[in-house]
């Protein structure tokens, strides 16, 4: 074995450029001749639609085009919902709104012009009559009877249901010394990218393709719905997703514009382009979390754990978009975290409500669960007068049961946990955060009339779901390296990430690979980068492809040498003869033997390239400890975060830096779930947060310094031992930080049961315990 | 691209005929003023990274769509077109402002420096070398903006302590780091910046 890159502490490929400010985002992106479009949206939560009238827009001068649903055909193509549940009634956006509208944003018309500005302008030109209906903003509310209705196929507004259960659980409540119940809501918060979303589309007048650059993270599936949607070949389109700032999940859907640009580019026959404006983002990006949780614990008298019960009702928006029962489907599989639950049952409720559509957003459902979970724990630890560390530890499922089938399947892939040690895990992070001692430093606080709390949480996430992904490897006859993954990462890292497995096994230094990503016109298959896939599905599809180019160069080389191949090494770039190091061939040597009309063995083919998909329906779980300290201003209800303790468990970290960056961001983006993001409507279903002065997301002084430790039990279901790490941070800080603000308050006589928890509702449950000043 | 409100939307009018985008109000056509066409355009002349430009520009353009794209600068970011995340700060006159804040005719005569003028040919600047080796970006996206904040207030402190980092890079937004890399980077940069 030679050099070993996989797990050093190498600097990003990625770098230079960004720094550079050369990187190409979306709107970087520049074709002659480009034209703006600008978005006529809903300002009703609910209407029916009577007219729009779109002529005095078309006729400004510098405008090319302007259009509305009417345009769209007599069937305007739907945007397809790709998952369903047991009970499904599929409530489908039109990419413009046909004769009603259900959410403030949602798109009626466009214009195409010259520019952005006269784009806009024009807008203002557009007459539309609207017959405003009632409006419902409530899950709760939406699925009581008498409740506004939304779709006619669905009355009840339930778009979607499903019950995931495993043993007997009314029996072990039966059998139960104490059942305990709560209803814990999450509210509605996510991404937002520093980047928006954005397309650009350029129709090739001769050959007629269709080019679209899309800051999306599944260029593939973006031209798999597009084809359908144009009713274009799909060899017709290619996507390409650039340089993207940041997605999180939210570009990994299917928004209007993702058809309308193209559509445009189609019927204009110029190239045209939209960029997502701040306020648009608030109004119509994916938005995530809302769930209302009505969940229910069985136990023994010692805190073992029988059996779990519950409901949970996911607002899910308007219109179920391409991953819209996700959300719920992974929340209601993963209440049970890593603990022996025997006996489960989870129905899951998808409502419609008069707002956003809701989309996975990075955790997608995990730190819904998990807060459901872990902030019930602590319910539970202090009724039953259990230390919470102890009661967790006690059910904790052991190395010893593991693979643990849970018996259930979410609509991604089966619960399967296949490795781990999560009680040594618990025991690393209370050791670094110094638990034992947490009790007189909480004690010596109080004393001084401070309010300080230490909250754990201990979660798990689905990682690396098939059911594949691609890659391709090729060294060209110079010698250098080019992989093509069907990864399309926002920051990651990713680049480095790959380029590290494919230096390792082919034996080149990893900073002299090139990394092609997001191209549908340079890999004909890929799946892209959301759920935390990456260096399971496109780091494992690289491995395949790396060792065919490998055997092949080797086969190639025993050739070139008169050895037998079994006598060859691959050490710095080259073959050599055992023993025999003057007896060598670079890859560049091998590499143009390979290529056509080169010197080969008879019968090989030319060409030193391979594409290779790796399928795999089982996914890897991974899982970690976050344990956070709080204090909380008694007089203003204001939480500062202090240390915060990690233990993260992905398998094979391939580059640490990366994998901390991950952890440390993810972290960042849980405590503003816990402590200040929140997506609001008013009872009118008018949003209430569209811009950054009434949307908080946390800046430099709200987050704290993480610290973090390492596991590392390596999956048995990828040769690389790997699991997926990207979106834990997320998944555990939102509830390790709720807990935390519980402790610092919870001896007053009030219980945390909803997040986000911002100073004016820690404030309000201070003064509820007359304990404000 | 329109400055979206930065307040609550108001609540639309429910009358027939009305119109409107999602979050302005809505009025009826015939109140409204006939749409300006663009065509006010002023000659401005600005130096950014040291060379002299010398443009007309509509007086509705703003300055990050000015050094975007007329002049081809696009390492200066939008993120939110309404001064709150920072992704666009520039140095003008030697002090970081919001490019989306301020028309491009309001720049006359004012000298720029943007990302694309922090490294000199092959060589980055200390503070982006110290961003790549102390893991200070993910997707890059707002990196620009805070590498040039940074660059202003390393220019005037040194030997600042985390606290006084964080309070310096507080009025850029990060989505994706967590800041844990940008205060060990921009702590970096002190030390190796000479300055």
């Amino acid at each position: 074995m030679g050099v070993q890159t996989i797990g050093a502490n190498v600097k990003r490929l990625e770098d230079p450029r960004l720094l550079r400010g050369e990187a190409a985002y979306v709107d970087d992106i520049q074709v002659p001749g480009l034209r703006h479009m600008a978005v006529l949206r809903s300002p009703h939560a609910h209407a029916r639609v009577l007219s729009v009238d779109v002529g005095a827009a078309r006729a400004l001068p510098g405008v090319d085009d302007a259009f509305s649903a009417a345009d769209l055909g007599a069937q305007p193509p739907a945007i397809p919902a790709l998952f369903a549940m047991d009970t499904f009634h599929p409530a489908p956006q039109y990419p413009l709104a046909t004769d009603t509208v259900r959410f403030v944003g949602e798109p009626v018309a466009v214009v195409v012009a010259e520019s952005r500005h006269v784009a806009e302008d024009a807008l203002e030109l557009i007459e539309v009559e609207y017959e405003p209906l009632e409006a419902v903003v409530d899950a709760y509310a939406a699925i009581q009877p008498g409740a506004p209705v939304l779709h006619a196929n669905a009355p009840d507004n339930v778009a979607a249901r499903q019950v995931y259960q495993t043993g007997d659980v009314d029996a072990a409540f039966a059998a139960a010394d104490r059942v305990i119940r709560e209803r814990l809501d999450m509210q509605r918060y996510t991404g937002i990218p520093m980047e928006t979303r954005g397309v650009v589309a350029s129709r090739d007048a001769v050959t007629g393709e269709l080019t679209v650059w899309n800051s999306t993270q599944w260029p593939h599936t973006v031209r798999t719905i597009l084809a359908g949607m144009l009713a274009m070949p799909a060899r017709a389109i290619r996507v390409i997703t650039p340089d993207i700032g940041g997605g999180f999940g939210v570009k990994a859907d299917f928004n209007s514009e993702d058809f309308l640009v193209p559509f445009a580019a189609v019927r204009t026959g110029k190239p045209v382009k939209w960029i997502e404006d701040r306020n648009e983002h608030f109004l119509s990006i994916a938005h995530s979390r809302e769930q209302i949780h009505e969940v229910e614990i069985a136990l023994r008298d010692d805190g073992t754990i029988l059996g779990l019960r519950a409901r949970h009702i996911t607002d899910c928006g308007a219109y179920q978009r391409p991953l819209g029962v996700i959300n719920a489907s992974l929340s209601a599989t993963s209440l049970g975290g890593v603990y022996r639950v025997p006996n489960y049952r989870v129905e899951a409720v998808c409502a419609s409500t008069n707002k956003a559509p809701a989309s996975p957003y990075r955790g997608a459902g995990a730190p819904e669960s998990t807060f459901a979970r872990e902030r019930l724990l602590d319910i539970v630890a202090r009724e039953l007068g259990i230390d919470r560390a102890e009661l967790r530890r006690r059910n904790l499922l052991t190395p010893e049961e593991l693979p643990f089938d849970t018996g259930l399947a979410s609509a991604e892939a089966a619960v399967v946990l296949d490795s781990g040690d999560f009680p040594a895990g618990l025991d690393k992070a209370l050791e670094m955060i110094d638990y034992a001692g947490f009790p007189a430093r909480q004690r010596a606080a109080r004393d001084e009339g401070r309010l300080v709390g230490l909250g754990i949480c201990v979660y798990h996430q689905i990682t690396g779901p098939g059911p594949f992904e691609g890659g391709s490897v090729r060294v060209d006859p110079t010698g250098e390296v080019t992989v093509v993954s069907g990864a399309a990462p926002m920051g990651q890292g990713t680049a480095t990430m790959l380029a590290q497995i494919a230096a390792d096994e082919l034996q080149v230094p990893y900073d002299s690979i090139k990394l092609v990503f997001g191209d549908t016109g340079r890999l004909p298959f890929g799946m892209g980068t959301y759920a935390s896939r990456n260096a399971v599905m496109a780091g494992t599809a690289l491995v395949l492809a790396a060792r065919k180019v490998r055997d092949k160069a080797e086969e190639l080389a025993a050739h070139l040498l008169e050895a037998d191949p079994a006598d060859l090494v691959l050490e710095d770039g080259a073959f050599s003869v055992k023993g025999v190091p003057a007896s060598s061939v670079s890859w560049a040597q091998v590499a143009a033997a390979a290529s056509p009309g080169g010197s080969r063995p008879a019968g090989m083919e030319p060409d030193l390239e391979s594409v290779q998909y790796f399928e795999n329906l089982a996914a890897p779980y991974s899982y970690g400890i976050h344990i956070a300290e709080v204090e909380v201003d008694p007089h203003t209800g204001y939480t500062t975060v202090g240390r915060y303790v990690v233990v993260n468990d992905a398998g094979t970290i391939v580059n640490p830096r990366n994998a901390e960056g991950q952890i440390v961001g993810g972290v960042a983006q849980g405590l503003g779930g816990a402590l200040m993001e929140e997506l609001v409507y008013g009872e009118d279903g008018q949003p209430q947060s569209t811009s950054f002065m009434d949307y908080l997301i946390p800046g430099s002084l709200d987050v704290p310094d993480v610290e973090i430790g390492h596991l590392e039990s390596k999956s048995p279901l990828n040769p690389l031992g790997v699991k997926g790490m990207g979106e834990g941070g997320a998944i555990g800080a939102h509830s390790a930080v709720a807990n935390a603000v519980a402790d610092a308050i919870e001896h007053l006589g009030v219980t945390v049961t909803r997040t986000p928890l911002k100073p004016a509702a820690v404030w309000q449950l201070l003064r509820s315990a007359g304990a404000s000043a | 691209m329109t400055v979206p409100p930065t307040t609550a939307p108001t609540e639309p009018t429910s009358a027939p005929g009305t119109t409107g985008r999602g979050s302005e109000q809505t009025m009826h056509v015939e109140d409204r003023p006939a749409v300006a066409t663009p065509a006010a355009e002023k000659s401005i002349r600005v130096t950014v990274n040291g060379t002299v430009h010398e443009r007309t520009v509509s007086v509705r353009r703003s300055l990050v769509e000015f050094l975007r794209e007329d002049l081809g600068l696009t390492g200066t970011h939008v993120g939110c077109e309404h001064g709150v995340c920072g992704a666009c700060t520039v140095l003008m006159d030697g002090e970081p402002i919001r490019a989306c804040l301020m028309f491009a005719v309001q720049a006359d005569g004012a000298e720029f420096t943007t990302v694309e003028g922090l490294a000199e040919g092959d060589r980055l600047h200390p503070i982006q070398q110290a961003f790549w080796d102390h893991h200070g970006l993910q997707c890059g996206f707002c990196t620009p903006g805070i590498l040039l904040t940074t660059y202003d207030f390393l220019r005037d402190n040194r030997g600042a302590d985390e606290a006084e980092i964080r309070e310096a890079v507080s009025g850029n937004l990060c989505r994706c780091t967590g800041y844990q890399g940008i205060v060990r980077s921009v702590q970096a940069a002190d030390e190796t910046w000479e300055r």
